[in-house]
């Protein structure tokens, strides 16, 4: 099925947005367009100029570092509790790491010109998308202790829970190259690891997708990551 | 009012020696120099931020803490930055940990005062809205790193990360402190300063390495090194 034949999620679907207040929402609204992305999709390439922003609906949205060698190692997620293309906010035009499809979905999309214009106004709108920043800076900080000390199965664990909150089903569109990659890890150690958790009934895994069959399984054998991060983006829509 | 600069002929922190007279006149009555110790916790997880710091000579690490007590660096803080983020981006606390690496003075705030100055818009905010993204590149860079670097890479990156902050060759910095912040074992440290002392890029005694040969250090070191330096002189190249 492809993305315009499947039933669109309403605009309140993103955290975000629906945490406007609806006088500011309703400034923004005029200018954001519905679009798709297939999966694998290119949003941002690094070193680009970044001139939209998108406010997933449903879909997940992965940054990525591309080290010399070619390899791309994962640093973040980004579903419908978030937004993608924050840079031109802070005053910059493009970032060094890129962002791909990773579950195909929905997103808002906004000029980043149009966004700033928001943002400076100030209000709701820049108290929410500065402290979604904070918030993915955590995210990737978390990553970056998590990447060095967890071992492989906890860490998949982990990031099988993070795409199960941000999609809609528990059939999660995945290879285990792909999974190799957003783990930074050795492709045969996660096929093992994946292996077990199948033997285990935590997940089945068929031609190129991974069905959750015991997130309260996965939850158990997930690192701590999991719960600091999600308790930080939850913590976000308090301000 | 003395001018800052005659008291403090050093003030070095890149946020607030730029500021237009107006705003930093309006700060300084509410800046405190301090010395700040090795390892003394500036920011502890979890715990409500009340202070910022802006380092002037000081390194800080930002430092990501598990529930078993290890640690890990997602980024450092010197004289580009501001120690204390979250509170102008909106939170009262944060999981990391802030650490003093380097010794040196800071300029302290109270957490209250900056938030105020910053939402009044102007120099400050914009500063700190790019020393975000800085940051943000600095954090994102690790995360890979951390996953895909060798030990060797990661000790020179690390090595000349933080002389660039402190501007000097040779850091007061223990293996064991090393080992702290990159997440390894002790063991592991040693051999790969060995190995870097063998290349001859540095030298090392107890508690103190030197660097040696800076050209060497740099090729040794991974990408990331330049990746992120990259970053933080295009911030500072566009900040006047």
């Amino acid at each position: 099925m492809s993305n315009s034949e499947k039933p669109q999620p309403p605009t309140s679907q993103n955290r975000l947005l629906a945490a406007l207040p609806g006088k500011e929402y309703e400034l923004l609204a005029p200018h954001m367009q519905r679009v798709s992305f297939e999966q694998g999709q290119s949003i941002y390439e690094p070193n680009e100029p970044i001139e939209d922003a998108y406010f997933p609906l449903n879909g997940v949205i992965s940054m990525l570092i591309t080290t010399q060698d070619g390899s791309s190692v994962e640093i973040g997620l980004v579903g419908r509790e978030g937004f993608v293309g924050y840079q031109p906010l802070l005053g910059m035009k493009s970032a060094p790491n890129g962002a791909i499809t990773q579950i195909p979905g929905f997103s808002l999309k906004i000029k980043s010109k149009m966004l700033k214009e928001a943002f400076d106004r100030g209000g709701r709108l820049q108290a929410l998308l500065q402290r979604h920043i904070q918030s993915q800076i955590v995210q990737m900080a978390q990553g970056a202790a998590c990447n060095r000390l967890h071992e492989v199965n906890e860490r998949l664990a982990r990031w099988l829970l993070m795409m199960h909150d941000r999609a809609d089903s528990d059939k999660l569109p995945l290879t285990h190259e792909f999974l190799s990659q957003m783990l930074g890890a050795n492709r045969a150690t996660v096929s093992l690891t994946a292996g077990i958790f199948q033997q285990a009934e935590l997940i089945r895994y068929a031609r190129g997708t991974v069905t959750i069959l015991n997130r309260e399984g996965l939850e158990n054998i997930a690192c701590e990551c999991y719960g600091v991060v999600k308790a930080e983006f939850d913590r976000s829509f308090d301000i | 009012m003395i001018a800052p600069e005659r008291v403090y002929p050093q003030l070095k922190n890149w946020i607030l020696a730029a500021l237009p007279p107006d705003e930093y006149e309006r700060l300084s009555p509410h800046m405190e120099y301090v010395q700040l110790p090795h390892g003394q916790v500036l920011i502890e997880h979890g715990e409500p931020i009340l202070f910022v710091y802006f380092p002037n000579d000081a390194l800080i690490s930002l430092v990501t803490q598990l529930s078993d007590g290890a640690t890990v660096e997602a980024g450092v803080a010197g004289r580009e930055g501001m120690v204390g983020l979250p509170v102008v981006l909106g939170g009262d606390s944060t999981p990391m940990q802030s650490v003093v690496q380097i010794p040196g003075t800071a300029i302290k705030i109270k957490a209250r005062v900056i938030r105020d100055a910053f939402n009044r818009g102007g120099a400050l905010h914009s500063r700190l809205l790019g020393y975000a993204h800085a940051l943000f590149v600095e954090v994102a860079q690790s995360a890979a790193c951390n996953a895909h670097h060798h030990l060797d890479e990661r000790l020179a990156r690390w090595l000349l990360t933080s002389s660039d902050a402190v501007e000097a060759e040779e850091l007061p910095l223990t293996q064991e402190f090393i080992a702290t912040m990159m997440g390894v074992r002790r063991a592991g440290v040693t051999c790969a300063a060995l190995t870097l002392r063998e290349a001859g890029l540095i030298i090392y005694n107890r508690g103190h390495i030197k660097i040696l040969d800076r050209d060497g250090l740099e090729a040794a070191a991974c990408e990331c090194y330049r990746a992120i330096k990259a970053q933080f002189k295009t911030l500072m190249g566009n900040g006047k």
